[in-house]
């Protein structure tokens, strides 16, 4: 088993999450990227914990699932709130605090 | 094979889960009471005697595989943890009361956040820790977006959340690689695999994703940017609630990971932590000057402070004592005592005029001097002047720094002298405000007096900032014991 | 009188603080408790000095008395460790003489915004810092008391200070914190390169900087030398003091002068010097060159000013040179001087400052060009301002000669350490430099005689030619007569003083003698 085809194929999930999160401005699509980049991490520690034959990768990568739902399921419920205050799910439309 | 629990050492724990659980269940019952908060604070109250007496036992205790372990370290997290907290319920009784706020579930998201924190000290693996770090977040996501209708604090909590979940994803990309090259999940494992093997250069790429992770929940520059909205925007305990106790779990979570797990690979994470100490401390303190709003100031400050509380961090590795790690503790104490209660004055000042703007503050010397001298003292020791708590935490920074004695220290040490200085003056610009100008008769003013519980979580905080500004010995020996075997 | 031994210098310091407490508990309607209980209570401090003045063996002046060692901070090995000698006794004294004098002025004019719980809470809480800097024996006590003094008077300035307060109060700020943060960085690069790793100021002195190597040792000083300079002020970084004085109430710029520079010139002579010197050799030359440009500088200023207490302030940067150049003669007869040059200063030149508030109370204007004629309308007020302004330009027979006059008589002689260092030889450099000094006291006479010509003599000017002025009143008398009466008496006798300083002097020079 070749664990750098999954290291890359992660590697490449990774920034396209990234880039997704960077240049997206719809709210729910920044979130499936989020999405995109956990699942990057799941793949990483499940091909790492088979190779290395510790079966903790796999439960760090249950744990990261779980945590990815509650995450995302709070996040759904802001944007849910701009949406409904803005009409709008368009991130660009909020900046009413000046960094 | 059931694992063994000692139910003594999870007690702050379970205390605080049963509190959680019956401040729903309450809650349920009565809607918007004020049993909820009375309910919360006993359960803090209560969750802060297991760790007194877990401390007087002295006992290491280690669960579940060396993976949970309640040590001198933990418990003073703990302690400070649950402090904060019952002041954070203080600030928040009134303020979240009088709003059109969801009363129970606030507390219900608040402790829950402290809970995580709580496991967050005795955290020993890289899960626990990740899992730790998500229950302090996740529920200050909603917290800072409390209220509903208020476009602000939405964008608050929009962006909070959307540099929660990234900071996140790239931690636990780095603690994937860490976990992978390194074979181990336990953090002594990690570090028992660094004293054997030459870490490949793979290793260091996880090392410094895990910091950037970290340096984007401690608000180091330059992952920073999203705390000056988030506190702006965010109801103001809450501010106070992530500048202090969500900003101090991930230090804790950096310390832990740095001191058990990365130390022997000095090479992967001390650049790291330098550059974002020099650079936190330098760009924290320049753009709070320009600050017209003081909740964006004391964001911006909090920055800075974070930068001078990674220099002992960023020195570590170089000093044969314990005394850089006692010098982060020990700022990380004294600055989340006089960081609260300087967000407290602000809530209280906030309730007069119902405004945030720093100029709002000329003349409270006049039109309420107690608040202006609680207010002063918080300002000037976060600034660090003597005979006020902050000197020591001061002290102790630039102590480690000097006690390192490597070139890259030194100039360190002064960088931070400098910023010290610097600071001093967006700091003393409020004091002008509130004592060498008249009250502005534009700004409306009503007589509300100060709500007993927010008077009462500034005092404590007002005497605990005098009496260790001039009795340091006693946080200091909490700093040295945390690194002492029990 | 075991107990007073170990409780004396620890009652002095905190004495104050005691007070400062019972004042902001008072309420504030009942203005005249608040003034009785903060004058009680510098006057069982100033009690307590008194004691210390009769038990002190001046036999062994040179030797730490009144010694306290207690445990504080242990986890950074500091501790709470006071003693006092003869170099610190008589500026200890000077403090409290000075702190019931401004109390006793202020009694019946606060100025505005008046608030008199505060402004004295604010007073006892400088005396605090000021009292415990002279007897800590240890360098982060010592710092701490350093910096005690800087909130108050920053608060002293800013609220009850002229209309550019805030800047001055910044500024005054600013600057100080600024030194005293790298004197700071100084202390603990000290503490990590000496070998016993210890703040303590005797076992630091004694050790003498033995064993860092010279870089490192002039580091050091710099930084040593960065937190005293500013507090001097010594030129270059002098630029804060005029702004606060000029700006200050008068109380804090009778503070500030008598007082709160003393620190800085105290610390050279109690920190700097005898735990580092062979740093203090190489810089000596160049302190000595910036004292007498100071000197210099500062008497041209004051030719320059119009406003009076501007004037005594440039005056001040002066003073502080001739005690400068005294003590960076590193030898017993300059140090003495210097330190007889800041009880000197520090009585006149709070003298001057006095006399200034009490003109501005009665004219409402500090322009020497609207004032003159005082000596017609009050002369008493006009005489005392005349034998101040004698006193302050070193008229022998008043404390003002003692301390210039000897310092610029010791750059004629200086430390044979100093040899090789300063120019081929140590005495061409310094023999200039006391030819330049010379000329600085022929300035000061000028400008002292112009600004008393142009305030006390002549006629009142027109429109304050039918003013109604008070002569002196008894509160200002009270506050007076131990000031003027000292000036009197150490120009007269000053041996009272060098009998004192010189056995702790000795001490430090004997560091300079090989």
């Amino acid at each position: 088993m070749d664990l750098n085809a999954f290291l890359i194929l992660a590697a490449v999930l990774f920034c396209i999450g990234i880039y997704g999160v960077l240049a997206r401005r719809n709210g729910v699509l920044v979130l499936m990227s989020v999405e995109l980049m956990l699942n990057a991490v799941n793949i990483n520690l499940i091909a790492f914990s088979a190779y290395v034959q510790d079966v903790s990768g796999q439960v760090f990568a249950l744990f990261v699932i779980t945590i990815a739902a509650a995450e995302v399921g709070v996040g759904l419920a802001i944007v849910m709130l701009i949406y409904r205050n803005l009409r709008s799910p368009d991130l660009d439309k909020i900046d009413q605090l000046k960094g | 094979m059931n694992p063994t629990i000692d139910y003594h050492a999870l007690a702050p724990e379970i205390v605080l889960t049963v509190t959680v659980a019956v401040c729903l269940l309450v809650d349920l019952v009565a809607r918007r009471s004020e049993l909820v908060p009375r309910l919360a604070s006993l359960g803090v109250l209560g969750a802060i005697v297991p760790v007194i007496t877990l401390s007087v036992d002295g006992a290491n205790r280690t669960m579940f595989g060396g993976t949970y372990e309640v040590d001198n370290y933990a418990l003073v997290f703990k302690g400070l943890f649950l402090i904060v907290a019952y002041l954070t319920i203080l600030v928040s009784f009134h303020y979240i009361g009088e709003g059109d706020y969801y009363r129970g579930e606030f507390y219900v998201l608040l402790l829950t956040s402290v809970l995580g924190m709580t496991v967050m000290a005795s955290a020993r693996d890289l899960v626990t820790i990740f899992v730790a770090l998500e229950t302090i977040t996740i529920p200050t996501f909603a917290l800072a977006a409390w209220r509903k209708h208020d476009t602000k604090s939405n964008e608050a909590g929009l962006k909070y959340f959307l540099i929660g979940v990234i900071s996140t994803a790239v931690m636990l990309y780095g603690m994937s690689v860490v976990y992978g090259v390194s074979g181990a999940n336990k953090l002594v494992g990690i570090r028992e695999y660094l004293v054997d093997t030459n870490e490949p250069a793979l290793f260091a790429v996880g090392v410094f994703l895990t910091l950037v992770g970290f340096a984007f929940k401690v608000s180091a520059v330059p992952f920073h940017f999203w705390a000056p909205d988030t506190y702006e925007g965010a109801p103001t305990p809450v501010t106070a609630f992530l500048s202090v106790a969500s900003k101090a779990g991930g230090f804790v979570a950096l310390i832990t990971i740095v001191n058990i797990a990365f130390f022997p690979s000095k090479g992967s994470w001390q650049p790291v932590i330098f550059v974002l100490a020099a650079a936190s401390m330098t760009l924290g303190n320049l753009a709070a000057l320009r600050q017209t709003n003081i909740v964006r100031m004391l964001a911006y400050s909090s920055v800075a402070q974070g930068g001078f509380m990674l220099v002992p961090l960023a020195v570590a590795a170089d000093v044969s004592s314990n005394s850089a790690w006692e010098g982060v503790v020990v700022y990380l104490l004294i600055y989340a005592g006089m960081n609260l209660g300087a967000f407290a004055a602000v809530i209280a000042v906030a309730r007069r005029t119902g405004s945030a703007e720093i100029s709002s503050y000329a003349g409270l010397g006049r039109t309420d001097p107690a608040l202006a001298v609680m207010m002063t003292i918080f300002l000037f020791s976060l600034a660090g002047i003597p005979f006020l708590a902050g000197w020591f935490a001061k002290l102790v920074m630039f102590r480690a720094a000097f006690d390192s004695g490597t070139t890259g220290a030194v100039i360190l040490g002064v960088v931070a002298a400098i910023n010290a200085v610097i600071a001093f003056f967006y700091y003393a610009g409020v004091g002008r405000q509130m004592w060498f100008r008249e009250p502005d008769p534009a700004v409306e003013r009503t007589a509300v007096p100060t709500p007993l519980t927010l008077n009462a979580a500034m005092l404590i905080v007002t005497v605990g900032v005098l009496a260790l500004g001039v009795y340091p010995q006693a946080i200091a020996r909490l700093g040295e014991l945390a690194f002492t075997p029990g | 009188m075991e107990w007073f031994d170990d409780w004396a210098l620890t009652l002095a310091v905190f004495i104050p603080l005691v007070g400062m407490a019972l004042v902001l508990l008072i309420p504030r309607a009942q203005e005249q408790a608040i003034k009785v209980t903060a004058l009680a209570t510098s006057v069982v401090t100033a009690a307590v000095g008194i004691g210390i003045l009769v038990d002190f063996n001046y036999d062994k002046s040179g030797k730490l008395q009144f010694q306290a060692d207690e445990s504080w901070i242990d986890v950074i090995s500091s501790r709470y460790h006071v003693g006092i000698d003869g170099i610190a006794l008589p500026l200890l004294i000077l403090s409290m003489l000075v702190v019931i004098g401004c109390i006793i002025y202020s009694w019946d004019h606060f100025p505005e915004p008046r608030n008199a719980k505060a402004f004295l809470a604010l007073v006892l809480l400088l005396e605090v810092g000021m009292n415990g800097t002279f007897v800590a024996q240890d360098l982060i006590l010592f710092f701490i008391f350093f910096e005690v003094v800087l909130l108050p008077m920053f608060f002293m300035i800013g609220v009850w200070g002229g209309p550019n307060r805030e800047y001055a109060s910044i500024k005054f700020f600013l600057f100080t914190l600024f030194g005293s943060a790298l004197m700071l960085v100084g202390f603990l690069a000290l503490f990590f390169t000496s070998k016993q790793q210890t703040f303590d100021m005797v076992q630091l002195t004694q050790f003498g900087g033995a064993g860092i190597d010279h870089t490192t040792q002039m580091l050091i000083f710099g930084g040593f030398f960065l937190g005293f300079a500013i507090k001097v002020p010594m030129f270059p970084f002098h630029t804060w003091l005029p702004d606060a004085h000029t700006e200050a109430p008068t109380v804090g710029s009778v503070l500030l002068a008598a007082i709160l520079l003393k620190l800085g010139t105290y610390g050279f002579v109690r920190i700097a010097l005898p735990m580092l010197p062979d740093a203090a050799k190489d810089w000596a030359p160049w302190i000595g060159l910036l004292a007498v440009i100071g000197i210099i500088y500062g008497a041209l200023c004051c030719l320059a000013q119009t406003d009076m207490k501007r004037l005594i302030a440039f005056s001040s940067v002066a003073h502080m040179g001739f005690v400068m150049l005294g003590i960076s003669t590193l030898t017993d007869f300059g140090i003495n001087a210097a330190i007889f040059g800041m009880v000197a200063h520090g009585l006149i030149t709070g003298m001057l400052f006095f006399v200034a508030g009490s003109v501005q109370e009665r004219y409402e204007t500090r322009e020497m060009s609207r004032l003159g004629g005082l000596l017609t309308q009050a002369p008493k007020l006009g005489w005392i301002l005349g034998f101040s302004a004698m006193a302050s330009l070193g008229l022998p027979g008043l404390a003002g000669f003692w301390g210039e006059f000897p310092a610029i008589l010791s750059a004629y002689d200086p430390s044979a350490a100093l040899d090789g260092i300063a120019g081929s030889s140590a005495f061409t450099t310094y023999r200039t430099f006391m030819v330049i000094a010379a000329i600085g006291t022929v300035l000061a006479a000028g400008y002292l005689l112009f600004m008393l010509q142009r305030v006390a003599f002549g006629t009142p000017k027109p429109e304050f030619e039918n003013a109604h002025v008070h002569d002196v009143h008894v509160p200002e008398w009270l506050a007076w007569a131990p000031l003027l009466v000292l000036i009197l008496v150490l120009g007269i006798y000053p041996n009272l003083l060098f009998d004192v300083t010189d056995g702790a002097v000795t001490n430090v020079s004997t560091l300079f003698s090989g």
